[in-house]
C-alpha cells in the first residue's frame, strides 16, 4: 500500500504535536511495510526531498512567491504541493492532517480519483472559540471542506470526534477515534544543565510544555503559582508563542518574576533534563484536543497536574494517575497543585499509576489502527465506480 | 481530437465583467469546429450540453474569504473538481485553456498532472489594473500571475500587453498569440492527438 501523507509541519519544522504525531505515525506505518510519502513545508534549510526512517520525504519551499498574510502562504505552499505531485509515484491513498494542507488533499484527491483520509487535530473554533472575521471563517470553512471531502476523519479523542461531528455536521459513520501515542525515551539522553542555575536545594520545580497562547491557558498557572508563594517553588515555561510578552509582564504584576523562567523552544535532552528535576508538571489548557505532552510527562516519571477537558479529561483519572481542575480556574489549579507538591504518598502513587497508563498509548497500536482505516477505506474504494478512467 | 478543455471563473449567466460574454462570442463558434468541454463555477455541480459545448458546473465550497488571492485559490479548488470530471468523463483532453489569472491555477495543476499543453489568455494584468505593486496583496496577485504564465506552452493576450508580458512576466515573446486570432491554429499546433 502506497499512501501520500501531507502535511506543512514535519520535523525539523515543528510547530506544535502535530509534527511529532507526524513524525511518528509515518515511522510506525513504514514498519507495517506501508509505503509513505510525506509532502511537507521547508524553509529552504533542509533537504528538499530526503529518506527518514523509511519514510520517503518531499520538502517545498514556498518562498518563490510573496504573500500578505499567512491564509496567502498556506495556499501558496499547497499550490506548489499539488503541483509537486504529479512527480511522486503512484500512491493508493491520500492523508492530510489538518486544514493547512486540506486545499492539496482535495485537489490531488480529484486529480488522482484516489481517496482522502483527514486527521483533525484541532478545530478553528476551538482554538479561538468563536469565528469572528473572514480569516477565522475561511479555515473553519476549509476545515468543514476537508471533513466534507475526506472518505473517513480521524480524530485523536472522543472529544475531538464530538466537537468536528458537531460543529462540523460530519457523519459518524465516517469517522474514528484514534489516540496519540507515547514512546519512552523518545527525548534521548538529559542535557548537561546546572539545576542550581534554576532553583536552589530545597525549592521544587514545576514544568509547563506549550505553546504560549491563550488557548493552552499558561496565564493560569501564573495567576496559581501567585497563590503558592508560601511553597518554595520555581516555574519552567517552556515553549514560545504570541502571549509571551504578555505572561513576562503579568508575572510581574503578580509579583512572581523571579520565580519563572521563560526558557522559550528546548532540544528534546533540555526537557528531558527538566522532566528529571521537576516535582509536577501542569497543562493548563482552555482547549486541548489530545495533549500529548502529558503523556511524555506521566512517562517521565512526574505527577500532573491538568484542565479537566479535552483529550487531558480522558488520558488523566483524577486521583489516579494525575489530578485535574476546572478548566480555567486558578483557585482550583492551586488546591491541586498544592496537594501534589505538599503529599509525597500522593505524588508517588499517581507517578506510579501514570507509568502504567501510559503504556496502553503506543504508536504502533496507533499505526495498526489508522492502517486499519486505510484498509476499511481502500475497500469502499474498490467498490465504487470513482476512479481514474484515463 | 479530444476536447479542448476551457476553464474559467465567468460565463452567462454568470456574469461580472465583460470576459463573460466575450467567452461566449469566442467559443460558441469554436465549439462548431473543435469538441470544447467548458469548466465553469456556478451554484451546483452539474454538467449540462449548451451551445455545443459541454458545460461542467461546479459549486463554490467556500463562501468566506479575506481577500480575492484566497478566493481565487479555493476557486481553483472547486475548478479542478470540474476540470478532473470533465477529463475522466470525456475520456481525456487535448489541451487546457484558461480565462483570466483567477482561473489559471487550475488549468496549471490540469497541466501538470496530466502532461496536457496549457494556454492561458491574459485580459488583463495585475500591473496594468493596479499600476504600481503598492500592497503585499498587489505583490501577491502579480507574483501568482507570473508563475501560471511561466508555465504556459502559449499566452493569449492583446498585442498591447505583450511587451509587458515580456518585460514583466518574463514571457517568451514568441510565446504570446494574438487575443482575437485564429484559436485554431494555436490548437492545431499544440493539442495532444
Amino acid at each position: 500500500m502506497k499512501v501520500l501523507m501531507i502535511s506543512w509541519e514535519y520535523p525539523p519544522y515543528i510547530v506544535g504535536g502535530l509534527g511529532r504525531h507526524v513524525f511518528h505515525i509515518s515511522k510506525s506505518l513504514v514498519q507495517k511495510d506501508i509505503d509513505v510519502t510525506i509532502l511537507t513545508f521547508t524553509d529552504g534549510s533542509s533537504p528538499s526531498q530526503e529518506e527518514v526512517n523509511g519514510v520517503h520525504v518531499v520538502r517545498i519551499n514556498p518562498y518563490s512567491l510573496r504573500y500578505p498574510d499567512f491564509i496567502s502562504w498556506s495556499h501558496g505552499l499547497n499550490m506548489l504541493m499539488v503541483e509537486a505531485a504529479s512527480a511522486i509515484d503512484d500512491f493508493d491513498l491520500i492523508h492530510v492532517h489538518d486544514w493547512l494542507t486540506a486545499y492539496a488533499g482535495i485537489a490531488l484527491k480529484h486529480i488522482k480519483r484516489k481517496p482522502l483520509v483527514a486527521t483533525i487535530h484541532s478545530t478553528e473554533l476551538g482554538r479561538r472559540g468563536s469565528l469572528r472575521n473572514d480569516y477565522e471563517r475561511h479555515i473553519h470553512e476549509l476545515e468543514w471542506w476537508l471533513t466534507y471531502e475526506a472518505w473517513n476523519v480521524i480524530c485523536c479523542s472522543n472529544y475531538m470526534l464530538r466537537e468536528v461531528s458537531g460543529n462540523m455536521s460530519c457523519p459518524r459513520e465516517k469517522m474514528s477515534v484514534i489516540t496519540n501515542g507515547y514512546e519512552g525515551g523518545s527525548m534521548g539522553p538529559p542535557a548537561p544543565l546546572v539545576r542550581k542555575n534554576y532553583a536552589q536545594n530545597g525549592e521544587k520545580l514545576v514544568l509547563y510544555v506549550g505553546r504560549l497562547v491563550y488557548e493552552k491557558g499558561p496565564h493560569i498557572l501564573l495567576e496559581a503559582a501567585s497563590k503558592l508563594k508560601h511553597l518554595d517553588l520555581k516555574y519552567l515555561i517552556v515553549g514560545d508563542g504570541s502571549m509571551r510578552p504578555y505572561l513576562v509582564d503579568l508575572s510581574k504584576r503578580l509579583g512572581i518574576s523571579e520565580r519563572v523562567y521563560f526558557l522559550g523552544h528546548v532540544t528534546d535532552s533540555e526537557l528531558a533534563t527538566f522532566y528529571n528535576w521537576s516535582s509536577a508538571a501542569v497543562f493548563p489548557s482552555l482547549y486541548e484536543p489530545f495533549g500529548i505532552v502529558a503523556l511524555e510527562a506521566m512517562g517521565a516519571g512526574i505527577p500532573v497536574v491538568v484542565s479537566a477537558t479535552g483529550g487531558l479529561d480522558e488520558i488523566v483519572q483524577d486521583g489516579y494517575n494525575g489530578l485535574k481542575f476546572m478548566p480555567g480556574s486558578s483557585d482550583s489549579l492551586t488546591y491541586q497543585l498544592n496537594r501534589v507538591i505538599t503529599d509525597k504518598a500522593l505524588s508517588d502513587w499517581l507517578v506510579g499509576n501514570a507509568r502504567q497508563s501510559v503504556e496502553k498509548y503506543s504508536w504502533d497500536s496507533a499505526a495498526s489502527e489508522t492502517e486499519a482505516v486505510y484498509h476499511k477505506v481502500l475497500d469502499q474504494y474498490e467498490k465504487s465506480s470513482w476512479k481514474p478512467a484515463v | 481530437m479530444k476536447p479542448v478543455l476551457h476553464i474559467t471563473w465567468e460565463y452567462p449567466p454568470y456574469v461580472v465583467g465583460s470576459l463573460s460574454m466575450e467567452l461566449r462570442n469566442t467559443l460558441v463558434p469554436l465549439a462548431q469546429q473543435v469538441p470544447v468541454n467548458l469548466v465553469v463555477r456556478a451554484d451546483s455541480d452539474e454538467t449540462a450540453e449548451i451551445d455545443g459545448m459541454k458545460i461542467f458546473k461546479v459549486s463554490q465550497s467556500i463562501k468566506s474569504s479575506p481577500h480575492v488571492l484566497a478566493y481565487a485559490h479555493v476557486l481553483n479548488i472547486d475548478l479542478v473538481r470540474g476540470a478532473s470530471r470533465a477529463i475522466y468523463e470525456s475520456g481525456g483532453a487535448s489541451l487546457v485553456h484558461c480565462h483570466d489569472w483567477i482561473s489559471s491555477l487550475a488549468g496549471v495543476y490540469i497541466s501538470s498532472n496530466f502532461c496536457l499543453p496549457l494556454v492561458i489568455s491574459v485580459y488583463s494584468t495585475e500591473l496594468a489594473r493596479s499600476r504600481s505593486l503598492s500592497t503585499l496583496l498587489s505583490m501577491g496577485i502579480f507574483d501568482l500571475e507570473k508563475h501560471c504564465l511561466r508555465r504556459a506552452d502559449v499566452v493569449v493576450a492583446d498585442m498591447s500587453l505583450a511587451e509587458s508580458l515580456s518585460k514583466d512576466y518574463g514571457v517568451d515573446p514568441g510565446r504570446i498569440f494574438p487575443r482575437g486570432g485564429d484559436l485554431l491554429k494555436v490548437y492545431n499546433r499544440w493539442a495532444m492527438r
